[in-house]
């Protein structure tokens, strides 16, 4: 994919989330790519690792740093401690117009903010972290909410089982969906 | 006291004026994974545009050391530091407050080790998307440094962790250590970009990159942000310090507009490549770490040399280029202004001169400023805290330092600004029947 795919991706998903009732924050944006790329399997090329919410890509933020540079999205502030929301900037129709690969996606990344659109940066932190753990093929399967609680030790177990729940059912409704999760994430 | 062995050396260093380091710390000096950074040009070939800027990655990661653990010692000191996250600060003096110190000015001190001959000017030359990063992790890990981590009895993972942060280790790092790796590597105000802003201008002769460094680093401070249930600590300042972070912010603006991306300086960075290309075995930099340790700017310089005044040699055209100052010449540099009429525009105007020229003539040079760092937090007067880019109407208006510029070949530039010209014509035509 290249980078003016990516950021087609990156603008839909955005709209998406918006769509289903997000503000869209950097944060929103980041896990929803996560899933959207690892278990939906849109090639989107991020690097991801755990970070202070999860899974986070820096290459991502770097992304979005540029499309703020090219007028595709503008930066909105928000009040501390959030991050600042991502609206369209002026020269998302263009690009919209002279990309296709949104197009090609467009089940999966509609799927996905229908998904997470109504999730918070707490919940999206869980959710992404349960797939990031269930990944790591050094962890059992039976041992996978505990990994997530030592990694993230303000998540309280019944809040990890609760996230490993809803991954599965995201899991789930992708197959039915015809979305094919990615098959190493289905274990 | 008279006999005894001397513990705490100095260096002489014309930004900060003294840099005090301990024995250990000496010692990592002397290595010689360190002592290769001498030869290593801080702007690679930056030294053919402005000739003083010659100084090397040596004195740069001496004064990154300095200014680390004077941001350390201002943000730990428990009598500034927020109610809200005392218990997550180690006490001065303890054990872990000493350690977590040390190890912090190790991987300051350690965290250029990685860079390639020029530094960043031929990075994307090192085979599998590895990074000079990479590099530095295995070197503090490597047998080459071994010895001085186990003398002080500190973990080569922890000065690693530190050196290269969250982005390029390979296992997630704490919230503490994500912390320590910002002080130095942070895109707001870490001690490296303090550093290099200082000593870059200072070298090249430009006033462009000073700033308030000590009023800024006095008003540092560690912050909470709870987001969710989680409180993590960040790197924010005192609302007293904001003006000296917003020159800075500028600074490093008006550093990357004048002297980083100045284009003769960009064009220098393209030809050694080509130059590279040929010369290097595959056309890539080993990943091996000795022939990584081997190779500086004086041996490629030395073989550019040569070349130059080889005709023969396959890396004749490019080293000539550098050598005799026969570097492609810029003819266009497509503006923000030019975007708006057509996003496309520098594509446009290359394909157009790649089509007359030949696409071998032509060199399409773009860059976007990744990480402006302008949005961290600041504890305001009323004890409260908020977003720098709220409180500072000013650093909403640091632009996202944005480059492309269209080069030729010096034997084609008369002609090809004609084209240029033409090019811009049908660009204002397009803008006026938009209107």
């Amino acid at each position: 994919m290249t980078a003016k795919d990516k950021f087609a991706v990156l603008l839909d998903l955005a709209a998406g989330l918006r769509n289903y009732g997000s503000w869209a924050g950097e944060t929103h944006v980041q896990k929803a790519t996560y899933i959207l790329q690892t278990l939906l399997g849109v090639p989107t090329g991020f690097q991801f690792v755990l970070y202070k919410h999860g899974p986070f890509s820096f290459d991502l933020r770097e992304s979005l740093s540029q499309m703020e540079a090219d007028r595709l999205i503008e930066l909105e502030e928000q009040p501390y401690p959030y991050g600042p929301k991502l609206a369209e900037g002026k020269a998302a129709p263009h690009l919209r117009a002279s990309t296709q690969s949104a197009q090609d996606f467009r089940k999966q990344i509609a799927f996905v903010s229908q998904m997470l659109g109504n999730a918070g940066v707490a919940d999206l932190e869980r959710i992404a972290t349960a797939l990031f753990v269930t990944l790591d093929s050094a962890v059992a399967p039976e041992d996978r909410i505990q990994e997530l609680v030592e990694l993230k030790p303000h998540v309280q177990p019944a809040e990890a089982k609760v996230a490993f729940a809803r991954l599965e059912e995201i899991r789930t409704s992708a197959l039915n969906a015809g979305l094919r999760p990615d098959v190493n994430a289905r274990r | 006291m008279p006999g005894a062995a001397k513990t705490l050396h100095e260096i002489r260093d014309p930004i900060h004026i003294f840099v005090r380091l301990e024995s250990s710390e000496r010692a990592v000096v002397n290595s010689g994974p360190y002592q290769r950074l001498r030869y290593i040009h801080q702007l690679a070939m930056t030294y053919l545009v402005y000739p003083g800027a010659s100084h090397s990655r040596f004195e740069h990661c001496l004064g990154v050391m300095e200014l680390a653990s004077r941001i350390f010692d201002v943000v730990t000191d428990q009598r500034t530091v927020h109610p809200n996250i005392s218990g997550s600060i180690p006490l001065a003096n303890s054990f872990e407050y000493k350690y977590w110190r040390r190890v912090l000015r190790m991987a300051a001190l350690c965290h250029d080790l990685g860079h390639l001959p020029f530094s960043h000017a031929a990075e994307d030359m090192l085979p599998d998307k590895r990074t000079h990063e990479d590099i530095t992790l295995d070197i503090i890990r490597g047998p080459e440094m071994a010895q001085i981590w186990k003398d002080i009895l500190i973990s080569a993972a922890d000065v690693g962790k530190l050196a290269v942060g969250p982005k390029h280790y390979p296992k997630p790092l704490s919230d503490w250590e994500t912390l320590l790796s910002e002080i130095i590597i942070g895109d707001a105000f870490g001690a490296d970009r303090m550093d290099y802003l200082l000593r870059d201008s200072y070298h090249a002769g430009v006033s462009y990159g000073r700033f308030e460094h000590h009023r800024l680093i006095d008003t540092m401070r560690i912050l909470p942000r709870q987001e969710t249930d989680d409180v993590l600590l960040t790197l924010g300042i005192e609302q007293g310090g904001l003006q000296s972070a917003e020159s800075l912010l500028w600074a490093r603006y008006f550093m990357y507009t004048q002297l980083y991306f100045h284009p003769v300086r960009r064009i220098y960075d393209f030809h050694l490549k080509q130059f590279l290309m040929e010369w290097l075995p595959d056309g890539k930099f080993s990943l091996d770490l000795a022939d990584h340790l081997r190779l500086t700017d004086t041996e490629v310089i030395s073989a550019m040399r040569t070349a130059a005044s080889d005709k023969s040699a396959p890396s004749h055209t490019p080293a000539r280029r550098i050598m005799q100052r026969e570097h492609f010449k810029r003819v266009a540099e497509i503006t923000d202004a030019d975007r708006d009429i057509d996003p496309d525009a520098t594509e446009l105007l290359s394909t157009e001169l790649r089509d007359v020229f030949g696409p071998d003539a032509v060199f399409t040079d773009r860059y976007t400023q990744k990480g402006k760092g302008i949005r961290f937090p600041v504890l305001t007067r009323d004890g409260g805290i908020e977003w720098s880019t709220v409180l500072s109407a000013t650093l909403k208006q640091v632009p996202t330092f944005t480059v492309e510029y269209v080069f030729v070949d010096p034997s084609y530039s008369g002609d090809a600004k004609r084209h240029v010209a033409v090019f811009r014509k049908k660009l204002q035509e397009k803008r006026g029947k938009s209107k």
